[in-house]
């Protein structure tokens, strides 16, 4: 040490290396801590960074398309924009909303409940604020880019429906998943926000048609706006249906429906396959994926005429003198009449001490089975009825498929109702009155069908015993034969002997005849109201409508098709029915048979 | 004046740790300022140029002059900083900056110099192992006049950098357990008075939101919560150069001033920092080394207060960086950007050299 010349240092040198060496420890330490934060915590702080840096998007897969038996396009896909709100990207989630609901035009209110909806599940996902904007919203929402980075424009593929209207009960809707929708099955294959199949072939094949969507994992700055792209996982559309639709015949249909609340259903007799399912009064789908306004939405569903239902499936009617192929059948086959069996029509009766009548009230005369088909007379049936007893006509309906699920490949399907005298006792708690089997045995009572179970009862007969299963997606390879039903296709042979009487020999049915196509057809005409309720109408001479049903199939030998009408409040079945499914036989005998 | 044995004596390794440092801080700041735009990392070379002249400057007269003008030097400063607050505009949100032509800068950075000066000057001839009242309610005085003006502008972590250095002179000078637990007190009352008239809603925030750093992602946390995100992900040799996440995509706030050594953290992993914190402390032993050879007490002083407000700075950026201290805006002495802290530096590492270049009692 160099020796002081002037004065003595030693103190206040010493103070000095004291704090120096309390700097050089604090700054050890402070290595250490470093050395905490960037190798032992090195994992967490990494993976923050990356979840700063990147933002996940999902790309949306767009649902396979829906085609008709040709490959007509029923449902497609288009290009449309959507906005969704990233919350937690959003500084201030309220800003945010008041914001997009001053750019968007919408109730702020509402904006929130859609947010709030979304609930737990959709915290970190961004929650679709509108789609379906217009150019002019799409770019009122890219100028203020910079402002809300926390609001994402893009574009995804949106269901459309070329047609409208079109099959749309075939086709059904999408609608957006509800929180109770997340915890069902759907919930597996969709994320809050989307819009998952609610009805039809939509829902029914909800799982094929649904592709994959695709993953975007992108850079984002403290902004939010995009650097770039990390890695793409592209979306897989999701498979396309072929149904067995034939738009002609359906549009045919629904033509001749026109404003008539009604359904028709052609059926191929072979297949089971469904090439008409019409339904009027209708709805167009298109609307479910614009969201409808809130105004729109209570018209739809409060409409007293049900337009959302599908009447071929969900109508329940009473089948009327329809029902008259199933007596027949049953009446043979149980030995309660024979083909030769004859009764005498005076065009009313007195069953058990009430009076019935015959819609013909000068009475058709003696009648064998194929002149009471022919002639729908109601005395003929009232006697074969009596002599079933109601459990075996029950039993007969069953066997033709009433009462029960026909199978058909779309959800909400009814089963109407096959009375019994243990159903009775059971919901009314009173025994079965034997008058009640004389209404059954004409269709009547408390017998609820719908127009498929009906197209699917003729295509048994068509077929000499052996049932379909309606279809409406067009099946590869062989279908299963089903088993034939109990009964001798001899006694099929008879009611198909009455049935084409019906129509081609000056039946009830002979508006239908197609020259050349040797049709055969049952019509009915069902009281919509009470007996006595209706004649007392008659008296004040107002106009009674019934429903008016026309079920049948061509041709004879080999049928091929299946058609059923009903016409709501349509009147007879011959003046109204049998006149619409003139035209579709003669449509598809031209399309098909020639 | 400066003649060939001075010369001589002149310390390259500390001008060599100084300028290692800057350059440094260079690259550092092209890093985290380059996809802006605005060329920040050559305006800080041409700082660095004018530091280095600055520097010269001072070598040029032996700082017992500068010792005997340290109280004119020390009154025009505090005239400067008193003038600022009627006549400067608000830049930033405070009146710290002075604006000639396009050129800015903080008087309050060489106030620092100033004060060191007039401190170093007052103990000079102080020789007991304790400073009596006189002494050291002049210093508080000294002290204070510039600190009051600088919290008002308001730069409360500039203010709070000149706490150091009258530590230092205190320390060396000797304080009486007495005196230790009056001045405590003392501290305590001014410190409640300020929390509740002086500090501004702000300057609150960021003390509360050290305390809880992450209850508020978004507001005063998120710097803090930002910079331990870029260090931590860092790793051990980190993302690499231009390639920090944090950095580039601008998550880290004022990356190429407070935060630039959150960058290094990033970019260049416990590695760099570790490089960084080597060398400053390297920096450090070499100044504390240069007080022991200081021929005069004075010396001592004025060294010793340059190294501790050096070391002062370094550590309240260190721990903010990291989250252990408020974010005060106290910038990285060297590393970040900013010219008039750079020159401060410089000229205070320049009268150290001048200590030691003018060791020798004969000369």
């Amino acid at each position: 040490m160099r020796e002081r010349i002037y004065e003595d240092l030693t103190l206040i040198l010493r103070r000095a290396r004291v704090v120096f060496i309390v700097c050089a420890a604090l700054a050890g330490l402070l290595l250490f801590y470093y050395w905490k934060v960037q190798i032992l915590d090195h994992e967490k702080y990494w993976t923050l960074a990356e979840a700063n840096r990147t933002r996940v998007r999902v790309l949306t897969a767009p649902r396979g398309l829906i085609r008709d038996r040709e490959g007509g396009i029923l449902a497609d896909n288009t290009a449309g924009f959507r906005v969704s709100l990233d919350r937690e990207n959003a500084a201030n989630p309220a800003a945010s909303v008041n914001a997009l609901s001053r750019l968007l035009e919408l109730d702020p209110a509402v904006l929130k409940d859609r947010l709030a909806a979304t609930g737990e599940l959709g915290a970190f996902q961004p929650v679709v604020v509108k789609d379906n904007l217009t150019l002019e919203e799409v770019s009122r929402l890219e100028s203020r880019r910079l402002e809300l980075p926390e609001v994402i424009v893009e574009a995804e593929p949106k269901r459309s429906y070329p047609g409208h209207r079109f099959a749309a009960h075939v086709l059904g809707y999408l609608q957006i998943m509800t929180p109770e929708d997340l915890q069902s099955p759907l919930g597996k294959r969709h994320r809050p926000n989307d819009m998952a199949g609610k009805t039809g072939i939509e829902r029914q094949y909800d799982g094929l048609l649904t592709g994959t969507d695709g993953t975007l994992y992108e850079v984002v700055d403290s902004l939010g706006r995009t650097r770039g792209e990390i890695s793409r996982r592209e979306p897989v559309q999701g498979q396309d249906l072929w149904l067995a639709l034939d738009s002609e015949l359906q549009r045919k249909a629904e033509e001749l429906l026109g404003d008539r609340e009604g359904a028709i259903v052609v059926l191929d007799a072979r297949t089971g396959e469904l090439l008409t399912l019409a339904s009027f009064p209708t709805y167009d789908p298109n609307g479910f994926i614009s969201r409808f306004t809130p105004q729109e939405w209570v018209n739809l569903t409060a409409d007293p005429t049900f337009p959302l239902e599908n009447r071929t499936i969900r109508g329940l009617y009473s089948p009327g003198s329809i029902f008259k192929m199933v007596m027949a059948l049953g009446g043979l086959d149980a030995g309660a009449i024979g083909p030769g069996t004859t009764f005498y029509c005076a065009g009313s009766t007195t069953i058990y001490g009430n009076p019935f009548g015959c819609w013909n009230a000068a009475g058709h005369g003696a009648m064998n089975l194929s002149d009471a088909i022919k002639n729908s007379c109601n005395i003929y049936f009232y006697q074969v009825g009596r002599r079933l007893g109601i459990d075996q006509i029950a039993a007969y309906a069953q066997l033709a498929g009433l009462g029960q699920k026909t199978g058909i490949d779309i959800p909400g399907e009814k089963e109407g109702l096959v009375p019994t005298s243990e159903w009775k006792l059971r919901t009314a708690k009173v025994p079965w009155f034997p008058g009640e089997t004389i209404s059954v045995a004409i269709g009547q009572g408390p017998l609820l069908v719908t127009p498929l179970q009906i197209a699917r009862v003729t295509a048994l007969v068509a077929r000499r015993g052996v049932p379909v299963t309606p279809r409406l997606v067009r099946e590869e390879g062989p279908l299963p034969t089903p088993d034939r039903v109990a009964v001798p296709a001899s006694v099929f042979e008879r009611v198909v002997e009455g049935m084409w009487r019906s129509v081609n020999d000056g039946g009830t049915g002979k508006a239908a005849a197609v020259e050349g196509f040797n049709i055969c057809g049952k019509t009915g005409s069902t009281q919509v109201m009470s007996r006595e309720h209706a004649e007392q109408l008659a008296r004040q001479g107002k106009e009674v409508k019934t429903h008016s049903w026309f079920s049948g199939f061509g041709p004879r030998d080999n049928p091929r098709v299946v058609v059923t009408v009903l016409v709501e409040y349509g009147g007879g079945g011959g003046a109204m029915a049998a006149v619409l499914a003139r035209d579709l036989f003669e449509l598809y005998a031209r399309k098909y048979a020639r | 004046m400066l003649d060939k044995r001075l010369l001589s004596e002149l310390d390259g390794l500390t001008i060599g740790l100084v300028l290692l440092l800057s350059l440094l801080g260079v690259v550092m700041i092209y890093s985290a300022a380059h996809v802006q735009g605005g060329g920040y990392y050559l305006r800080q070379l041409t700082w660095i140029g004018v530091s280095l002249a600055a520097l010269f400057l001072v070598l040029l007269v032996d700082y017992k002059v500068l010792l005997g003008l340290a109280f004119p030097f020390y009154v025009l400063v505090v005239a400067v900083l008193a003038a600022l607050m009627v006549f400067a505009r608000l830049v930033a949100g405070t009146k710290s900056w002075v604006t000639m032509g396009g050129f800015r800068a903080q008087p309050s950075e060489i106030a620092k110099v100033a004060l060191i000066l007039v401190l170093a000057r007052l103990f000079a001839e102080h020789r007991g192992a304790h400073v009596r009242w006189p002494r050291l309610i002049t210093a508080l005085i000294l002290t204070a006049a510039p600190v009051m003006l600088i919290v008002l502008q308001p730069d409360l972590g500039t203010a709070l950098t000149f706490l150091p250095i009258l530590l230092g002179a205190l320390i060396l000078a000797g304080l009486r357990r007495r005196t230790i637990i009056v001045s405590l007190v003392l501290a305590a009352a001014v410190a409640a008075g300020g929390w509740n008239f002086v500090l501004k809603d702000y300057q609150k925030k960021r003390l509360t939101t050290l305390m809880h750093p992450t209850a508020d992602t978004r507001g005063a946390g998120y710097q803090i919560l930002q910079s331990k995100i870029a260090i931590g992900s860092g790793g051990f040799f980190g993302k690499g150069f231009l390639r920090g996440s944090q950095s580039q995509l601008r998550f880290l706030p004022a990356r190429h001033t407070d935060f630039v050594l959150s960058v290094v953290g990033e970019e260049f992993g416990f590695v760099g920092i570790a490089v960084v914190l080597g060398l400053y402390v390297l920096f450090l032993t070499r100044l504390f080394l240069v007080a022991g050879t200081a021929r005069d007490r004075a010396g001592v002083y004025l060294v010793f207060m340059v190294a501790l407000l050096l070391a002062f700075q370094f550590f309240i950026n260190v721990l903010m960086i990291i989250g252990l201290f408020p974010v005060t805006g106290v910038p990285l002495p060297l590393l970040s950007y900013g010219g008039s802290s750079l020159v401060s530096t410089y000229l205070a590492v320049g009268l150290v050299l001048n200590i030691r270049m003018r060791r020798f009692a004969n000369v």
